[in-house]
């Protein structure tokens, strides 16, 4: 059997038992990852490897990102579980400083391996510090790569690249996919690597560009929008660092409009950059402005109607892309 | 009685010269306008880092943070790469990134390098050591650290779970009293950093850092403990930090009577040192340090080449 149908996080923890099979250096660390995890990616870890690669720490996170800097450095492949986004503000030194500083700023070309997994994203009332998008700030610190699965099969084949990867990895998990299925391959040299967009749906009206839990919404929306002769083409970014510009310039030379959709908040967001560059590097093939469509401004509430209200929904993708087709 | 041999013991007082001749030259260098960053002088304070790293092996892992340069050169590094650095040459450690805080390393001889945000080291210290408890490589990591970076969150983040896993770390405090210009005092509960480690249930020792030999020996009985898996140790070395917190500081929060009782750590290892043999060490570092500055001086300044490098590792 080549696929199996399973969870986005099984499918995680699937590359994780995969990679710690052939590669003793890696140890996972985080909240109650020895007893599964709060999200079942851990689950038989440490069954399997036992509690001196799986092991159960307190609650301190700028402990673990550290630690996962000092044992990488020392040649260890540390897996860290965050537990949520939100908390690469309390770990902000040891991720952004040391993680992603420490060999350029010692000179350094070794390699550095550790995956940090911020899983990020409304999932239902989880309130404002539980919730962030937080894959902009590892756009903004070089040094470290950026991911964001939107489907199981590469939540699987991209935490197999983050294992092999001789960078550290920012893996935002979605935390509302968590529990979604798909088919997942079960090659175990099944990679989806770092820095690769992917066209999940052609289309020659319009590119909405777009990645983690926007994409099957701008999909949804775009068969909506099918219906009233708008073809949208849809592209899941995957990585955020590095970002795959050609597979963007590309479509949208040939569409010529293009519309940037995430639920992180809109200002200052991925889609700034996003937008800004598509404008500088082929500004001549647009003919119409970049439009954006991310999270509204405000803290994400705890109340669910709220939470709903601030993040895209398929109606605010047709309405934007609508708009974006009428300029 | 030391465990220390007379080659120990002169191996020590060369690297501590160095250091010192080190200090000579960068207030120099300062004074006479030509350095582009800012000298944190380590004077009066290398007694602890060289009686400490004195009881490491070779590959221990050394994470630092303190002032002067007696870590790196107690470890085993050369002045070369050193003064390149703090001259921000091609020659120097990190290859033409350096400037005034030191970030020399070289992962051969287990120096893992320095955090610039102060008290940054504990859990990459934590890391290592975790690294070598997994592998049961024997090593022992020492996060070296001052007073004011105690009240650092990861400090005791980092202590807590040491503690638990019993990690090889040791935890070396250089405590001069001042937070730049700060009375230790004014901002902590006790001047006396080893206090601390009874809530964490490990050894908290307390020792004189003018003296380098009682700091290697209480050194080496933490790593000792390390090594036999029984957890970390928090050490905690009384120093005096003889000029300002930067080359340059008028230091208005001092008065000279606070150097009335100061003794110099090189004169006291001075008096372990056999014979004469003392006077021609100085003399032998001096010359190495000033051949390394005037080599460090003609070297090459980074081209633009070096800006993106070390950034991303391609396998």
């Amino acid at each position: 059997m080549s696929h199996e149908v399973m969870g986005y996080n099984a499918a995680m923890g699937l590359a994780l038992v995969e990679e710690m099979r052939r590669d003793d250096s890696i140890f996972i660390i985080g909240q109650g990852v020895a007893t599964g995890g709060w999200f079942g990616a851990e689950k038989g870890l440490a069954s399997e490897f036992g509690t001196d690669r799986v092991i159960d720490c307190g609650i301190s996170e700028a402990f673990e990102a550290g630690l996962a800097a000092g044992a990488a450095i020392a040649g260890m492949k540390p897996v860290v579980n965050m537990g949520f986004g939100d908390f690469a503000l309390i770990a902000g030194d040891e991720i952004y400083h040391k993680l992603a500083k420490w060999r350029y700023m010692h000179g350094l070309d070794v390699p550095m391996t550790a995956v940090i997994i911020f899983p990020i994203g409304a999932m239902g009332g989880a309130g404002p510090e539980h919730s962030s998008c937080t894959e902009v700030l590892g756009m903004h610190f070089p040094g470290l790569k950026v991911v964001v699965p939107a489907t199981a099969e590469d939540a699987k084949g991209l935490m197999k690249a983050a294992l092999r990867e001789p960078n550290p990895v920012l893996f935002h998990s979605v935390q509302g996919l968590g529990w979604s299925k798909g088919e997942v391959p079960l090659d175990p040299e099944f990679i989806v690597p770092i820095g690769k967009a992917i066209t999940r749906r052609a289309g020659k009206t319009l590119t909405i560009i777009t990645y983690g839990s926007m994409v099957s919404r701008s999909l949804a929306a775009a068969d909506q929008l099918a219906d009233e002769g708008i073809d949208c083409e849809v592209i899941d970014l995957r990585s955020l660092v590095p970002l795959d510009w050609d597979h963007v310039l590309e479509s949208v030379s040939r569409t010529h409009r293009a519309m940037v959709v995430h639920e992180a908040m809109t200002t200052a967001g991925p889609g700034a950059e996003i937008a800004a560059r598509i404008q500088e590097r082929i500004f001549f093939d647009l003919e119409a402005p970049v439009l954006r469509l991310g999270a509204r401004d405000f803290p994400l509430a705890q109340q669910a109607d709220l939470e709903a209200m601030a993040i895209p929904s398929v109606e605010a993708i047709i309405a934007k892309a609508l708009e974006l087709a009428r300029i | 009685m030391s465990s220390l041999t007379s080659d120990m013991i002169d191996t020590m007082f060369y690297r501590m010269a160095m250091a010192r001749a080190i200090e000579r030259l960068m207030l120099r260098h300062t004074r006479e306008n030509r350095f582009s960053g800012w000298w944190h002088p380590g004077e009066g304070q290398e007694g602890a880092p060289v009686g400490a790293t004195a009881a490491l092996r070779h590959d221990d892992y050394l994470w630092y943070q303190g002032r002067g340069s007696a870590w790196a050169l107690g470890k085993g590094m050369q002045p070369g790469p050193i003064l390149g650095d703090l001259l921000g040459k091609m020659t120097g450690a990190t290859r033409g990134k350096g400037g005034g805080v030191p970030h020399w390393a070289d992962y051969r001889i287990g120096v893992m390098g320095e955090g610039a945000t102060l008290g940054s080291v504990y859990p990459l210290a934590g890391g290592s050591a975790l690294a070598s408890k997994i592998r049961k490589d024997g090593r022992v990591s020492l996060a070296n650290f001052g007073d004011g970076t105690a009240s650092r969150g990861t400090f005791h983040e980092t202590l807590v779970h040491a503690a638990a896993w019993k990690l090889p770390l040791i935890y070396f405090c250089e405590n001069n009293g001042l937070l730049v210009g700060t009375r230790l005092g004014d901002v902590c509960p006790t001047t006396d950093i080893a206090d601390f480690a009874a809530g964490y249930h490990i050894p908290g020792v307390s020792v004189d850092g003018q003296d380098a030999v009682a700091v290697y020996e209480v050194t080496r009985e933490a790593v000792a403990r390390a090594r036999a898996g029984l957890g970390p140790t928090l050490i905690e070395a009384k120093v005096v930090r003889r000029r300002g917190h930067y080359a340059g500081d008028p230091q208005p929060y001092r008065t000279d009577s606070e150097f009335a009782d100061y003794r110099d750590p090189l004169e006291l290892l001075a008096a372990r040192v056999s014979g004469n043999k003392a006077a021609r060490l100085i003399d032998e570092a001096g010359r190495a340090v000033q051949t390394a500055y005037e080599e460090a001086l003609r070297a090459p300044s980074p081209d633009e080449s070096v800006i993106g490098r070390d950034l991303y590792h391609v396998a």
